[in-house]
């Protein structure tokens, strides 16, 4: 890890604000380390490319955690952490280079969540299309029962077989 | 040559709290004087200082002679931390407990202190008090790394966090110091509840007096509970040998206080001289009132002050004065004026007193002073109080809110996460006209860059829109740019992407432009804050455009798959109805059933063990399906 990212991972607690929320695993941890990460190897990364990320906000969106959530976090590590650079860093160069590394993992969680979300509107409008398949024949299916019916109906009130 | 030691200690619940989670040992016949202050919650924390206590206790006892002081107190603590550790590993409700300590052994002249978290160990010599232990905070280590200024410690969120502790670990990092000590040398070791809640000031003017030390234990205490009182308050003091009383605290003590207390008529007529009856603060008294109230009190708490060699007296009337005034609101400026008023009576009678006998005036003169200072630091707690129930009141507020907002009822989980709290942002101000100048040179430099992204127009708009963004006042920009920039667009990988490619490039582009535009790296610093706070908010609002697009997908799936369970439920019972009625069907045409059977099934009971089976079933469709 670089010495900026050292810094900044000193902030952590500062940044998740893990006092008032409580947990030492607060949900917007993925974002925080992240964006060490990403100072860590010297702003270097290939957009979208931390896999690291896209599993954790992945696995959140897996336990139930609306990407509104998610996005809401992302958006308050930005502004905490802008908050304690701003405070904690002086020289002007690193606030620069901490801000730059904040925007891009919020972006990237941004772009990420995005995809997530018309990966997921393509597979609901595919699992709507097999719905309403299988409501065609069904109610094939249903028309079938009901002629069933009638006919059987018919044939045991007219008992001409017995 | 030994020293006559003699300790007095004493622990009090606080006025906040319910439990005492502080513990303490005053053992003259072994030299052991500590104090711990547990943590851990859940009537944990009491668990652990006592625990600790014991085995520090028991372990020192039993050692004591074997080892060396220094390596005595260390392996006690290290045994006390494995203890703490091992009972918070058998019991789940005792998971994370632990304790601090500060512990004080005596051998003859020598002292030897240890400690582990942020209790501490104080000296006073010659005057001087000095503190021999550094917090084991992180931000005691922040400061230490530079990442924060000292004077950014008491302000700071985690300024009560520890680094180290007993029981986190089965052993404990422990700091060990040792010291000569002195005739009249005086140690204090206390818990953060002492001087988290009176100031330094104070605590150096109680442990300063000459009172006996149990006494001086009790006006410590006392001096945390005016302060608030918001933890367990622990102090121990320790006299080595007779203190030397200064002679300058003899003359005051002797002849000072008399010498005021002759002239406490001459202060009240300087007071009145001086206004202090007209000041706000006495607004519903008469002024004679006033002045024998204020004045009288202030001459009173000056006396008592010399007489003990303190300023704590006048400390606790300014203290209740400022309380009493700012907690009904009043300003600060009219409290000031009237502190300056009182000291300006008091000028008066020095000048007066120094006609008579010079030296006593100077000695009176630099005693009030010094009371002075501490009374504006007493006002100033009474401020700093005030400000922290405002920020504890919009912490609360703020929660609630947050809380409010995360109530979704179509949830999976009501709470799957821990809230996370909102970070209190002001609403953006217009930049200044360096930082506007700055921004528009990125801008112009940004869009002569060659885009990295095929969509050169999009890329150019996007530039544009963070430019307005990061100029404009108003938080509702970035939404309404975001549906601009949205426009129709395909809600597929292929259809959104573009966009986050053209955030990406323009993003690229534009930190690119700071750096290289001319200016003060302040202004591009300010400049950069702006434009990474519009990218954060651009790409916020465009991921929230998509999420709200993609909903009513999710929805059709919904009502679909409710549609598709209904009509299935209606197959189903259809089928069970075709099965009956085939059953029934079938039983008409068996020959082997009882008469009475037919057309009677489910009302007339078989008398069979077994149902009838289905025999000669008519081949249909429904049947064969």
């Amino acid at each position: 890890m670089t010495e900026l990212g050292e810094r900044i991972a000193v902030l952590r607690d500062e940044v998740l604000d893990v006092v008032a929320g409580g947990s030492e695993d607060a949900p917007a941890v993925a974002i925080f380390d992240a964006i060490v990460r990403t100072l860590s190897a010297g702003l270097d990364t290939a957009l979208g490319l931390d896999l690291t990320l896209h599993d954790a906000v992945a696995r959140r969106l897996a336990w139930g955690d609306s990407e509104q959530l998610i996005l809401d976090d992302a958006d308050r590590v930005f502004a905490r952490l802008a908050k304690a650079a701003q405070r904690a860093l002086r020289d002007p160069d690193e606030e620069m280079l901490v801000l730059e590394a904040a925007a891009d993992v919020v972006c990237s969680t941004g772009r990420i969540l995005g995809l997530a979300a018309v990966g997921r509107a393509s597979r609901d409008r595919a699992a709507t299309l097999r719905e309403e398949l299988a409501q065609r024949r069904l109610r094939e299916a249903l028309e079938e029962q009901a002629g069933n019916l009638r006919r059987l109906k018919e044939e045991i009130a007219s008992n001409d077989f017995q | 040559m030994t020293l006559a030691i003699a300790g007095y200690g004493d622990s009090h619940v606080g006025a906040v709290r319910d439990t005492n989670e502080d513990a303490l040992i005053v053992d003259g016949k072994w030299g052991l004087y500590a104090v711990l202050d547990g943590m851990g919650g859940a009537s944990a924390g009491d668990v652990a200082s006592t625990k600790a206590r014991d085995v520090i206790h028991e372990y020192v006892r039993a050692r004591r002679g074997a080892l060396a002081p220094r390596q005595l107190l260390e392996a006690a603590i290290n045994a006390a931390s494995a203890a703490v550790h091992g009972e918070a590993q058998r019991r789940r409700d005792r998971r994370g407990m632990g304790t601090t300590v500060v512990a004080c052994l005596i051998d003859g002249r020598r002292a030897t202190i240890a400690h582990v978290g942020d209790s501490r160990a104080y000296l006073l010599r010659d005057g001087r008090l000095h503190r021999l232990t550094n917090d084991h905070t992180i931000v005691a280590e922040l400061v230490a790394r530079g990442a924060i200024k000292p004077e950014e410690a008491d302000r700071h969120a985690y300024k009560n966090v520890l680094s180290r502790n007993l029981g986190a670990k089965a052993t404990a990092a422990v700091d060990v110091n040792e010291l000569e000590l002195a005739p009249g040398d005086r140690l204090m070791l206390c818990s953060d509840g002492l001087y988290g809640y009176a100031s330094s000031e104070a605590l150096h003017q109680l442990i300063a007096s000459t009172d006996a030390g149990a006494d001086v234990v009790r006006d410590l205490i006392e001096a945390a509970l005016r302060g608030g009182g918001g933890d367990n308050v622990t102090a121990i003091l320790i006299d080595a040998g007779a203190q030397a009383v200064p002679r300058a605290t003899v003359v005051l003590q002797t002849s000072g206080a008399g010498a005021w207390w002759a002239r406490r008529e001459r202060l009240l007529a300087a007071a009145r001289a001086y206004g202090v009856h007209r000041s706000p603060l006495c607004a519903m008294l008469p002024p004679d009132d006033a002045i024998a109230l204020v004045a009288g009190n202030f001459a009173d708490a000056v006396y008592h002050d010399l007489e003990k060699g303190t300023s704590v007296n006048v400390w606790t009337f300014v203290e209740n004065l400022a309380a009493g005034w700012l907690g009904r609101g009043g300003a600060w400026p009219p409290l000031r004026d009237l502190l300056d008023g009182l000291a300006r009576s008091a000028d008066a009678v020095i000048r007066e007193l120094r006609a008579e006998d010079a030296a006593l005036a100077g000695l009176i003169e630099g005693a009030l002073a010094r009371a002075m200072v501490n009374a504006e630091t007493a006002a100033g707690g009474v401020l700093a109080l005030r400000l922290r129930a405002v920020e504890a009141e919009l912490v609360r507020r703020d929660a609630e809110r947050s809380r409010a907002q995360a109530e979704v009822t179509s949830k999976f989980i009501d709470q799957p996460t821990v809230p996370f709290m909102r970070a209190v942002e002001a609403p953006p101000e217009p930049p200044a006209p360096d930082v506007a100048q700055l921004l528009e040179g990125a801008r112009r430099r940004a869009l002569g860059r060659p885009a990295a992204t095929q969509d050169r127009a999009l890329f150019a708009r996007t530039v544009e829109h963070i430019h307005r963004i990061a100029t404009s006042s108003s938080e509702a920009e970035a939404a309404v740019i975001a549906r601009e920039l949205f426009d129709v667009r395909s809600l597929d990988e292929a259809g959104v992407t573009p966009l986050y490619d053209a955030l990406d490039a323009a993003r690229a582009a534009h930190v690119d432009a700071v750096r290289a535009v001319p200016g003060a790296m302040a202004g591009k610093v300010a400049a950069l804050r702006r434009l990474a706070a519009a990218y954060q908010r651009l790409s916020s609002a465009i991921t929230g455009l998509v999420v709200e697009a993609v909903a009513p997908s999710a929805e059709a799936l919904r009502t679909a798959a409710a549609a598709t369970a209904e009509l299935r439920a209606q197959v189903a019972k259809n089928e069970q109805r075709v099965a009956d009625l085939e059953r029934k069907f079938a039983t008409i045409i068996d020959d082997d059933l009882p008469a009475g059977m037919r057309f009677d099934l489910g009302l007339d009971k078989p008398r069979r063990a077994e149902p009838p089976p289905l025999p000669r079933r008519r081949p249909s469709k429904e049947t064969q399906r």
